[in-house]
């Protein structure tokens, strides 16, 4: 009935040494002792292969994912400041050599007593959907989602000055001195579907748009103002940017580019029936505002609904349903030749989502299966997953992504031939 | 404010002076006393803690973290702030709750490597608490109204309080006995039975220190009879009526953590 949220004191900050059974602990140094100063470093190693479930005609490998990574993360106080880096190297039996990735280097903290900062390479997210994101336009790295990685690698890094100020309304304001794209599918890991070729390709040549790197110039802003009253939590957004993925042409040159983006949104969180609801709404002002440049994004207006609860102990179920509606979708088709409008996306993309998730063992096992499925596309896209952790230093995965559906060119059916089966074990140092 | 609800309740008990034993009888009475005594010590808190979490089979995990509370009123709404840093997979993980007597709490859980802020759906407060074999209600507080409560004993030393669940359907236990020091007013041993009154779980006060004038156990066990398995959870650094301020109980401290109100003194 009773444990009490209090501890001792010791008068003195001494370290317990050896103290009950504490001594052969894991932890390698005294947990007891002084809060450490100095960098501390953390970090893991990890194994995965992610083998491909059937041959893809497209891509001569039969791997979305085999590599040996090693990830190191630093951090230190610098006063009132926390320095943070975290980089990734790792063995690519796919790309077939060493890679790299610097994830985190930035300073975060208290600006002034109202405001925190946090400047440089971070990963950002905001939004209440599960793995559906509408007014997060921060870069997603689905080609790691889809090929098999550990989700946490779905949000790639950002080069950013992320601003928060806490007062009657908070405000975050984030801004990218140069665009940073979604680490998209360029058909060298996983193949795709061309309405150019009519059929799924992969690279060569690969995906190469038009970049938009330039410091200053090509800058993007993000805006948040929140606040949570009697439990609801409520948002507004607004994004100045570049659309996270390739998605126009120039008609001149027929290179890929990355359109100017521009949107508005809300949200709404809070409990219901038990459960957690969510509403979040975002209104995208694409490139092409009239409709009739098949070369460039419509306007979009989208929406989600979501609802989680927890029907018995340790099992939660998830639901969300999406829709993505073109809004100028008559003038889209009436300028497309014939020969593309059958790629051409529908008015009203509905997407329905499901999470289960059920944990065992305290919660050492947990089993789970995310299901993507659109009605409207005739398309799905599972997720199986099973983790376990064999200690506080030992965790395996295995799970499948699993693509299917109706016509080549939608969205989950044009990943078909990635479908991959995925196992990695992870040491944490 | 809370040293008068005890004296009040001290009083009730017809006694003159909280140094003696106290002496009640009301079974209701002594079971809020003890809530108080357990959770609601001082108007807030901070505590240092860490779980070592024993299998069955003699596998252990670790857990690491520091514990910030507020009492919004005694013996009711309560707002906490969880910060883990150990072991590597869990560290800068960020738990807050805003716990509510009679309706579900808010809880949020903020994922470093996503920076993601999740909402918990209210859900079953009888399930492990971050892997160990403590509950979320073990560490929050069982409302007094969940169950039934009769003064079975009175010893020396200890009220010996037997509770029975007015909704029997969600827990897994028929009964429980606590055993509540007379002095301190804490629940030194609870013992969860079944059906049959076969004890298959326990929680055992191993140590307690009054710190800043408060009895405070400071090292806890929780065993599952069933397994063999127990987490032994220690607190130290603690300190009481620290004038934490309430505005870090918010969305600010799941990204960026009260430092200032973490650190030990």
């Amino acid at each position: 009935m009773a444990l009490v949220i209090a501890g001792s004191s010791l008068t003195s900050v001494s370290a317990q040494s050896g103290d009950d059974g504490w001594s052969d602990d894991g932890w390698g140094d005294d947990p007891w002792a002084r809060e450490q100063t100095g960098w501390q470093w953390y970090g893991f190693v990890e194994g995965a292969v992610a083998p491909r479930l059937q041959d893809d005609p497209a891509v001569d490998d039969d791997y979305t994912v085999a590599e040996a990574r090693v990830q190191i993360e630093g951090e230190r106080q610098l006063g009132d400041y926390t320095a943070t880096i975290k980089a990734d190297a790792w063995l690519d039996g796919v790309e077939e050599g060493g890679r790299g990735d610097l994830r985190e280097a930035n300073l975060a903290g208290r600006l002034t007593p109202q405001t925190d900062i946090r400047f440089g390479r971070q990963i950002i997210t905001w939004g209440t959907g599960d793995l559906v994101f509408l007014n997060d336009l921060f870069p997603k790295d689905y080609v790691a989602f889809f090929s098999g990685r550990g989700d946490e690698y779905l949000k790639a890094p950002t080069d950013a000055v992320k601003l928060s100020w806490f007062g009657d309304v908070n405000v975050d304001v984030v801004w990218m001195p140069r665009a940073t794209p979604n680490r998209f599918i360029t058909g060298e890991r996983l193949s795709f579907f061309s309405r150019e070729a009519g059929r799924r390709v992969a690279a060569p040549p690969q995906i190469d748009p038009r970049e938009r790197d330039q410091v200053g110039g090509d800058s993007e802003f993000a805006l948040r103002m929140y606040q949570t009253i009697d439990g609801i939590e409520y948002a507004g957004y607004a994004y100045h940017g570049y659309d996270k993925q390739p998605s126009a042409r120039d008609p001149d040159t027929g290179r890929a580019y990355f359109p100017r983006l521009t949107s508005f949104g809300a949200s709404v969180r809070g409990p219901l029936l038990g459960g957690i609801a969510n509403l979040e709404t975002a209104y995208y002002h694409g490139e092409d505002d009239n409709g009739r440049d098949p070369d460039r994004p419509n306007d979009e207006w989208r929406w989600l609904g979501g609802y989680e609860h927890e029907p018995f102990s340790d099992l939660t179920l998830g639901w969300q349903y999406s829709l993505e509606w073109i809004q100028d979708h008559d003038e889209l088709l009436d300028a497309l030749t014939n020969e593309q409008r059958r790629y051409a996306p529908d008015e009203y993309r509905h997407l329905l989502t499901n999470r289960v998730t059920w944990q065992g063992q305290r919660q050492n096992l947990t089993l789970s299966l995310f299901t993507f499925y659109s009605p409207s596309d005739a398309d799905y896209y599972l997720r199986p997953r099973a983790r376990y952790r064999f200690s506080d230093r030992l965790t395996g995965t295995a799970g499948v992504n699993l693509f299917g559906g109706q016509d080549d060119w939608t969205f989950h059916t044009q990943l078909e031939d990635n479908s991959n089966t995925y196992l990695r074990l992870r040491y944490n140092f | 404010m809370r040293k008068t609800l005890r004296l009040s309740l001290l009083l009730i008990a017809g006694l003159s002076t909280g140094a003696a034993h106290a002496q009640m009888s009301n079974a209701s009475e002594i079971v809020e006393a003890a809530n108080i005594a357990s959770y609601y010590a001082g108007d807030d808190g901070r505590s240092a803690a860490r779980m070592t979490i024993v299998d069955g089979d003699g596998s252990r995990q670790r857990r690491q973290f520091t514990l910030l509370r507020q009492d919004v009123a005694d013996g009711g709404d309560q707002r906490y702030l969880v910060v883990f840093s150990r072991p590597a997979d869990i560290r800068g993980t960020v738990f807050r709750v805003e716990k509510h007597v009679g309706e579900s709490d808010d809880r949020w859980l903020y994922l470093p490597a996503l920076d993601l802020i999740n909402r918990i759906a209210a859900g079953d407060k009888r399930t492990s608490f971050v892997g160990s074999h403590f509950y979320y209600e073990d560490i929050s507080g069982r409302g007094t109204e969940a169950d039934r409560h009769t003064l079975i004993e009175t010893t020396d030393d200890h009220y010996i309080i037997e509770s029975t669940p007015k909704d029997p359907d969600n827990v897994a236990f028929a009964r429980y006995r606590t055993r509540i020091d007379r002095d301190t007013l804490l629940p030194m041993r609870t013992e969860y039975q079944r059906e049959d009154g076969e004890v298959y779980r326990r929680m055992v006060v191993a140590e307690v220190e009054t710190i800043d004038g408060y009895p405070t156990g400071t090292e806890v066990r929780m065993e599952d009879l069933d397994t063999g398995g127990y987490t032994l959870t220690q607190f130290r650094f603690s300190d009481y009526d620290i004038g934490l301020p309430s505005r870090i109980f918010s969305e600010r401290s799941l990204r960026n953590p009260p430092r200032d109100w973490l650190r030990r003194e």
